[in-house]
Formats: C-alpha cells, sequence, structure tokens
C-alpha cells in the first residue's frame, strides 16, 4: 500500500515537472506548448546519448543545459512572434513545432527503443515497510521535491520572482512598469523546458526511450495543468500528485479502466467546476 | 476570444430564397462534376488518393463546422470518425446485425454520444476546450489499443464486408472509381447541408450563441441544445469519414482515434480557412497531397508539414479560402 503510494508520487512527481514548466511558459507568454512533451523526450534523448558515453550524471547536467537554451532560442525566435496572436494559433505553432522535433529525433537516434541506464550510485533497492524499494524511485521523488520546492520559494521570496508572478498575471501592465517582459520570459521559458529536460533524463530509466514517448506524458500532464486550473502553480501541484495517484492505484484496482480514469477525472471537475480546481487567470 | 474562431464572421445577411437556391445549384454543379471524376483522373491510383484526401476533408469539415458555429476548437474529433468507424467494422465482423443496420448504428451512435457530450463540454472554452477534446479523443485511443477482444487491440481487424450493402455489391464500394464519385457525392451534399444550415433559423441561434452567450441567454434561447445540436452534426460528419473509410480499406485500428488524427484535422480546416464552410475540404485536400509528395521526396515529411503549418498560421490566418477570396475581391475592384 505505502510503496504503491509512493510510485503514484513518483509518477506524478514526474507530471509535475512537466506541468509546471508549462504554466510557466503559459503564464509569461500565454502559450500552450505543444511541443513540450518533445523537449521532454529531446531532454531525454540528449541525456541518453552522454550517459552511453558513461557520464550519467555529465548527461543530465548537459541535457538540463541544453534545453534550457533551446528554450531561450524558442522564446526569442518563435514565442515572441507569437505575443500578439491568440491561443489557438499558438497551439497550431506549437504543433507544427512538434513535429519539427519529433522528425529530428528519428533522424539522429531512429526509431528504435532504447535502455536508459540507472546510475551506479542510486542502483538498488532499499526496505521501506518490509518491501523493497528502488532507491533510484527515492532519487525522482526527491529531485521534483526539491524543484517543487525551490520553485516556490524563488517566485515567492525573490524580486525576479515577484516580476514573473505579475508578469503571469498582467504581461502588459507589468511592463508599463518598467519590467523588461521579454528579457523575463527568455528566463522563464528557458527554465520551463530545462525542467522539461530534467524530467527527461530522470524519467529516462523508469521509461523506454522512444519518439513517441512525450506523447502519452504530455497528454497525461495538459490533464493536470487543466485540472489545476490553467496557470496555477499550487493547482498543478496538488492535480500532479492527484493524478499520480490515480494512475497508480487505477492500475492496480481496475486495470480495465485505469488509462481512462485521469480522463474521466478531468470531465468530472470540469462539468463541477469550469475552470479547474484553483480556477483560472484567463 | 479567439480571433480564429470568431470576429470577422461576416455579419448575416437578410435571408433569401435566391440565395439559398443558388446555393442548391452550385451543389447540383458540384455533383455533375463529381459523375466525371473518373474520366479526369488520370489512374486508379490516382481516385484511389483523391478519394482518401476526400475522407481526410470530410473529418476537417467536421472540425471547422464546430469552429464556424460554435466558436469551439477539437482537438479530439478524430472519436467520432475512429467511433463511427469501429462501430461499422465490428459489428459487420461479427455479423451481430444486418450491414445496412450497422451503417446506421454507425452513423447515428456517435450523433448521440456527441451531443449528450456537446451538453457538458460546450461549457468550456478555449484552450481548456481544446485539451478536454483531446483528453476524450484519447480516451478512446485507449480503449481501442487495450481491449483486444474488441478488436483485435494495437493490431488492428481487418474484416470483410456482406456481399451486397443496400443493394450495392460491396466489391464496388473497394473499387477506387465508385469511392472516389461516392465520397465526392456525400461530401458535395454535407457542404451544401452545411451551407443550409447555417443560414437556417437553429444555426444562426448558434452562431448567436457563438458570439455572445450571455445576451443570446437574455434573449430568451436556450444555449445548451443548439450548441449541442452543433456538437451532433459535426460529429455526425465525422462519422460518414470514419465509415466510408472503414468500408474502403476493410480495416480498422486503434490510429483511427489518435489525437495526431484529430489535430491535423484541426491543421487542415485551419490552412484552408475555418471560417469558410468549404475551407476545411480545401485545406484537407491541399494538406494531403503536400503530404503525400513530401512522404515521397523525404522520411522527414512531418517536419515539412510542421515547417508548412508554422509559415501558414502567421502569414495567412484566414487560410487558403480566405487569401483566394482575398485576391478575388481585389481583383474584382480594379
Amino acid at each position: 500500500m505505502l510503496i504503491q503510494a509512493l510510485n503514484g508520487i513518483v509518477y506524478g512527481g514526474l507530471l509535475y515537472l512537466l506541468a509546471v514548466g508549462l504554466v510557466l511558459i503559459f503564464g509569461l507568454r500565454e502559450v500552450v506548448n505543444f511541443a513540450h512533451g518533445a523537449l521532454f523526450m529531446i531532454g531525454a534523448y540528449i541525456g541518453f546519448s552522454v550517459a552511453a558515453a558513461g557520464y550519467w550524471w555529465g548527461g543530465l547536467l548537459v541535457s538540463v543545459l541544453a534545453m534550457a537554451i533551446i528554450g531561450c532560442a524558442l522564446d526569442a525566435t518563435v514565442f515572441r512572434a507569437l505575443r500578439k496572436h491568440d491561443h489557438m494559433v499558438t497551439v497550431l505553432v506549437t504543433f507544427g513545432l512538434l513535429l519539427i522535433l519529433e522528425t529530428v529525433v528519428t533522424t539522429i537516434w531512429g526509431k528504435a527503443y532504447l535502455r536508459y541506464p540507472v546510475p551506479a550510485l542510486l542502483s538498488g533497492t532499499i526496505d521501506i515497510a518490509g518491501s523493497p524499494f528502488p532507491i533510484y524511485r527515492l532519487f525522482v521523488i526527491g529531485v521534483s521535491l526539491v524543484v517543487a520546492l525551490s520553485l516556490t520559494a524563488w517566485l515567492r521570496f525573490t524580486r525576479i520572482g515577484l516580476y514573473v508572478r505579475a508578469a503571469s498575471t498582467d504581461a502588459r501592465v507589468t511592463s508599463i512598469q518598467g519590467i523588461n517582459v521579454d528579457r523575463l520570459s527568455l528566463i522563464v521559458v528557458g527554465l520551463g523546458t530545462a525542467l522539461a529536460g530534467l524530467s527527461g533524463v530522470v524519467a529516462g530509466p523508469l521509461l523506454t526511450l522512444s519518439p513517441t514517448m512525450g506523447n502519452y506524458i504530455l497528454i497525461d500532464s495538459f490533464i493536470v495543468v487543466v485540472i489545476g486550473g490553467l496557470g496555477s502553480f499550487a493547482g498543478a501541484f496538488a492535480a500532479a500528485l492527484l493524478i499520480g495517484q490515480i494512475h497508480n492505484f487505477g492500475a492496480i484496482y481496475l486495470p480495465w479502466a485505469a488509462t481512462i480514469l485521469p480522463f474521466l477525472l478531468m470531465v468530472g471537475i470540469l462539468i463541477w467546476r469550469p475552470t479547474g480546481l484553483a480556477g483560472s487567470r484567463t | 476570444m479567439s480571433t480564429i474562431a470568431q470576429g470577422a464572421v461576416r455579419p448575416a445577411k437578410p435571408r433569401s430564397d435566391f440565395a439559398a437556391l443558388a446555393v442548391l445549384l452550385a451543389g447540383a454543379v458540384a455533383l455533375l462534376t463529381g459523375f466525371a471524376l473518373p474520366w479526369i483522373v488520370p489512374s486508379k491510383l490516382a481516385m484511389s488518393l483523391l478519394a482518401q484526401s476526400l475522407f481526410d476533408a470530410l473529418l476537417a469539415t467536421s472540425v471547422g463546422v464546430l469552429i464556424l458555429q460554435n466558436g469551439r476548437v477539437s482537438f479530439g474529433q478524430a472519436a467520432f470518425s475512429g467511433l463511427g468507424g469501429y462501430a461499422f467494422g465490428v459489428l459487420v465482423a461479427r455479423k451481430l446485425v444486418g450491414a445496412e443496420a450497422a451503417l446506421l448504428i454507425a452513423l447515428l451512435l456517435p450523433t448521440l454520444l456527441a451531443f449528450l457530450l456537446g451538453l457538458v463540454i460546450a461549457r468550456v472554452s478555449g484552450v481548456a476546450h481544446a485539451m478536454l477534446t483531446l483528453a476524450v479523443g484519447q480516451a478512446f485511443y485507449e480503449i481501442a489499443f487495450r481491449w483486444r477482444e474488441l478488436a483485435k487491440g494495437d493490431d488492428g481487424m481487418s474484416f470483410d464486408l456482406p456481399a451486397r450493402i443496400f443493394g450495392i455489391s460491396s466489391r464496388s464500394l473497394q473499387d477506387p472509381a465508385i469511392m472516389l464519385v461516392l465520397t465526392w457525392s456525400i461530401l458535395v451534399v454535407v457542404l451544401v447541408g452545411l451551407t443550409l444550415f447555417a443560414r437556417s433559423r437553429t444555426g444562426m441561434i448558434a452562431a448567436a450563441i457563438r458570439d455572445n452567450e450571455e445576451r443570446s441567454r437574455f434573449l430568451g434561447f436556450s444555449t445548451m441544445v443548439p450548441r449541442a445540436l452543433v456538437y451532433a452534426i459535426a460529429a455526425f460528419v465525422a462519422a460518414i469519414s470514419g465509415v466510408l473509410q472503414a468500408t474502403y480499406n476493410g480495416y480498422i485500428a486503434p490510429q483511427m482515434f489518435h489525437w495526431t488524427v484529430s489535430g491535423f484535422a484541426l491543421i487542415m480546416a485551419i490552412i484552408g480557412g475555418a471560417k469558410f464552410i468549404v475551407g476545411p475540404a480545401v485545406g484537407a485536400v491541399v494538406l494531403f497531397y503536400i503530404k503525400d509528395f513530401a512522404g515521397q521526396v523525404a522520411e522527414y515529411w512531418p517536419a515539412i508539414v510542421g515547417g508548412a503549418l508554422v509559415v501558414v498560421t502567421l502569414t495567412m490566418p484566414q487560410g487558403i479560402v480566405g487569401l483566394a477570396r482575398l485576391l478575388w475581391l481585389r481583383r474584382a475592384r480594379r
């Protein structure tokens, strides 16, 4: 029971890392990033390539940095140009980006399934309540907790965090106050995609690498974002944990319905509260 | 408010029977042209490709109706085409009912389901609506994927058509020339029907709700039913596409439900011009041939399509038909 709950937290943590990136990007740029799953996947592949050479932790670092740079480039070239367009246009453009990125991955790494190794430091299991539990999974929980805490602290207590919250509420008024929203969003989008890369690398050993690995988790993280309320950080955190638990306990107790439970939950919550758990800014 | 979904739709002109007549006349001409197609199109392969692009056109039209009449952008319309195809395929393969009854069920089941869903999901708008429909569509995909007893899950299922459907030999339904004429005729009838619907009382009420729901409610209209009706109509058109595909290929697979199918249908609708009833169909045919061409040239065709999508949405927000109309008006002015 405890073990299952922990497994649910592992998946919830991965979802949180992705969903919070989506929320960050949506808050600043009002862009619903359909390419986020593809960025997650590219992060995993970059990490894999370095890890295959024997540097697992190097892979983590390289992947996160590379994804941050890709994110900044995306913001400067695509998302900035989308500022004046409406939400649905941005959805289509990022869908186009998704197609491009998936093709990039299949041309570089091929379509075969790849196995991401577990680092030597974190292999093995540990006994929790009498049952063995992989240490690596604890590490995943730890990573998402650290990210959640430091992100909250950053947004709450630093000056840039204040600017980010302000710009997420109203980018126009914020720029009238003399804050360079473009520079701010460079940081925020870079952070969002770096988190996607981080999520991809830590998820790598739990999943198998394939050019479609981003699709499944992207849809789950969309569900998280919508359930949590578009643009809400706390909502995304709660919803990610909820979906993680449902994903896991559903697979055990209702295996025939497990894959559609999140969808049903989403439909139910949207009937109850059309703007999601935490309400929506838009 | 979304500029694709709303805004520059032309204000409704007073209804005149003359315009309705013109639409019917244009439809009749298009129908007659359809019967000449097997002689115009050079080869069986070309006919087959054109027929398949018309399946896409029906699905894209379905997405387009939702945008045009409801102002809702769906990322899960493949749920209804897939459901139509699956209902038909499964019922025929298991000989549960006759082929005619299977056809009827395959068309009505998605329609009814969409009506009920429409009562609920029409309340959600914008991006959340896109994600919600994406999730609904993907739920169908998961069911078709996992439920092996239904139709062999991931592998997909081939099935044999009964010898005759409505007295037509079913082998001829898998002949490209006949399928092409049939699909073309259906598409024309659908487009004419949708044009007339948009001009009807219900269609205009739906458009009024799209533009301002609150005000429509103040005027005393029920805002739930007309919107749900548009969902049902859209799903009906999608179901036709699914049934035609299943019939033509004699094969159903979970891929019919996949969200990329819905996504491409949406792309087609936008590229063609979602503010026009014929726009999505035009976009579908154009994109189908771009895909086909790019697929022959290179393995990385999705990147070409993706790049085209980025460029088109940023430079031609009105789509191909919008651009054509603009050029036409400019020439007429000269």
